[in-house]
């Protein structure tokens, strides 16, 4: 038995057959904005999911340091909770710094599915060369372990991290502070730390340029070398943990911190601010491609409407012979959604070409040839079909809405 | 005989001051199986009342029974429904939807009731154009036939959910004397034939004299009924 609905779509499709070069018109518009956002999308969704993956990966996914966000209750408030006396005015006893029992937070770490913890001290030390001196942090590392959770070792210019190991009192550090100094690979500079113990490093590294999170006043040693240097034997004040989902960090993190008291800071909490920026890329973002797509659906609205002032006569034929006011709705409601799917399809073709032209563009960026980043991802296929059908069955719905409430009566008694 | 179509003090007015009245204490029945003519100058009101027993508009006062049921207080979906099942219309300028093939018109309102499968609608359809001696016309659009196929092609077309009642607005105004004739002929074999109840607004006096039944109006109100010798 033939259905209600095919029926109406043919009458709709016929409609717009009759109207070739509206409906051209219409279906571009939808087609370009469909493809616009598409291309746009890739790129920003690209290049932002580029820069969260080197932000995530630049730097080990959570730090634990020596720090605490809030100081540690007094022996008297631990003794006696919600004592009625409160002690003001005491001394409090200066502690060695650095995370006490490290061993325990390390295997607690270590026992994380697909987690890598990597231990290191940092401190502060002059680097000297003839009349120049440079201060610069520096990280004692454990080479091997590190190269795990960190993209250091991809970020190096010349040398290796293993290198670290096999050369007594290596250092690596940036480019840009070699070049300050005037030194290259295999130069040895003097290193003088707050404690006066002074040691010669020899250069066995060098970080490439621009290279934001290995900051050109920093630079790694072997994690016993530091300790030797910064007078710390066996102290560490940092545990660099990599997870094995990057966004689970922020939990991972809490749970560290309420177990162990120190100033566990996962990777979110450090870009905070960078990731309330991609947020408002994201609202610019959509809106701009909403503005596209409602220009879109000006166009439907147009070819529509127009076709409802144009079978005024039909639509009155039609609710004669018995045609209901819902039918007529649907038969103009079909042709907004007609419009938006064949935009959609041609608009999916379009957005295609398009990240395949800008996916094939090159670009010279600090020295190096890099291309767009693009997101190829279904989802945004997706919204973007979603919200040009949605265009469309608005723009559509009103002048629907008119030809279901065309009086019949009045068509017929003016063409009597 | 019962009436298949009973209006009982029908009225239609527009809001106004005062009210313009289109049609006024209008009571009368419709039988099957007659030919039945409303005649009366322009702007009496004879296509009002068609239209209020074709259920396309509502009184404003009196009752609609259809089979014995009120129909005038329904709903539009109620009422379209009723026109897609039990009514079928010819109108003076044929009315078909231009974009759609003869038979295409015609499989417009088999396939929105949805009783036959496509098959059987397809013949149907064909079935009906052949009567209206149009083989070979199926699939023309309005605009490559004639008057007189065009007003056959409608005919079909109000034929096509087999109708008790068909409803006809000056459907020969248009057409030359040929095709009037044979337009009337139809009816007449539709309501002697088949026992179908014909209405038919006209002006011309030769369709009146071929009727069974004249209503005759004046300013809105139905002034005589006569029914010829055949129907007593």
């Amino acid at each position: 038995m033939s259905g209600r609905l095919p029926l109406l779509l043919g009458i709709a499709i016929k409609h717009l057959s009759r109207r070739r070069r509206q409906t051209l018109v219409a279906v571009s518009g939808v087609a370009v904005g469909v493809g616009f956002f598409l291309a746009v999308s890739a790129m920003m969704i690209g290049s932002q999911n580029d820069f969260i993956s080197r932000l995530i990966d630049a730097a080990p996914h959570i730090i634990i340091s020596d720090e605490l966000r809030s100081p540690p209750p007094q022996p008297g408030v631990r003794a006696f909770p919600g004592g009625a006396v409160a002690l003001h005015g005491y001394k409090v006893r200066n502690e060695v710094r650095g995370l006490k029992d490290w061993p325990a937070i390390l295997a607690a770490a270590d026992a994380l599915p697909g987690a890598i913890a990597s231990p290191s001290l940092t401190g502060g030390v002059t680097l000297r060369l003839g009349g120049h001196e440079e201060a610069i942090g520096i990280v004692g590392i454990d080479p091997e372990i590190e190269k795990r959770i960190s993209t250091i070792e991809t970020n190096l210019r010349m040398g290796r991290l293993h290198d670290l190991e096999t050369v007594q009192g290596g250092i690596i550090i940036g480019e840009e502070l070699a070049r300050r100094l005037g030194i290259g690979m295999g130069d040895v500079v003097s290193a003088t730390a707050a404690s006066g113990a002074t040691r010669t490093l020899r250069i066995v590294g060098l970080f490439k340029r621009g290279q934001s999170q290995l900051a050109s006043s920093s630079g790694y040693v072997l994690l016993r070398e530091a300790q030797s240097m910064l007078g710390r034997p066996f102290i560490i004040n940092r545990i660099g943990i990599r997870v094995a989902d990057p966004y689970m960090a922020q939990t991972v993190a809490t749970g560290l911190e309420a177990r162990f008291g120190y100033k566990a800071e996962s990777w979110q909490e450090r870009s905070s601010d960078l990731l309330s920026l991609i947020v408002v890329r994201d609202v610019i973002m959509y809106s701009v491609v909403s503005a596209i797509l409602l220009v879109a659906s000006f166009g439907i609205y147009t070819v529509v409407s127009n076709s409802v002032s144009d079978k005024r006569r039909d639509i009155a034929i039609m609710r004669s012979i018995g045609f209901s006011q819902a039918d007529l709705q649907l038969i103009f409601i079909a042709q907004g959604i007609i419009l938006s799917v064949i935009g959609v399809l041609l608009g999916w073709l379009l957005g295609t070409g398009l990240m395949a032209i800008l996916g094939s563009l090159d670009f010279p960026i600090a020295g190096e040839h890099q291309t767009i980043p693009l997101d190829h991802g279904a989802r945004q296929y997706a919204i973007a079909a979603g919200a040009s059908l949605l265009a469309g069955v608005v723009a559509a719905w009103l002048p629907a809405r008119k030809a279901a409430r065309v009086d019949p009566v009045e068509i017929l008694r003016g063409a009597a | 005989m019962t009436a298949l179509l009973e209006g009982r003090q029908l009225a239609r007015s527009l809001p106004g001051t005062p009210p313009i009245v289109l049609v006024a204490e209008a009571t009368l029945a419709i039988e099957p199986g007659t030919f039945t003519t409303i005649v009366g100058p322009s702007g009496c009101g004879k296509s009002s009342l068609l239209y209020l027993l074709g259920l396309i508009d509502h009184p404003t006062g009196g009752t609609l029974l259809l089979d014995g049921e009120d129909v005038g207080a329904l709903d539009g979906d109620a009422r379209a429904r009723l026109r897609l099942e039990r009514f079928g219309f010819v109108f003076q300028f044929h009315f078909l939807l231009p974009e759609f093939t003869a038979f295409e018109n015609v499989m417009l309102p088999i396939r929105r009731l949805g009783r036959l499968d496509d098959a059987a609608a397809r013949t149907r359809a064909l079935q009906l154009l052949a009567a209206q001696g149009l083989e070979g016309k199926e699939d023309e659009t309005p605009d490559r036939l004639s008057g007189g196929e065009r007003q056959r092609v409608a005919i079909a077309r109000a034929l096509a959910n087999d109708p008790a009642l068909i409803l006809g607005d000056e459907p020969t105004g248009n057409l030359d004397s040929h095709n009037s004739a044979r337009v009337v002929e139809t009816f007449k074999a539709l309501a002697h034939e088949q026992g179908r109840a014909v209405v038919c607004v006209t002006h011309d006096l030769g369709i009146a004299a071929a009727s069974d039944v004249r209503i005759s109006m004046l300013d809105g109100r139905i002034v005589a009924v006569e029914h010829s010798p055949r129907h007593d």
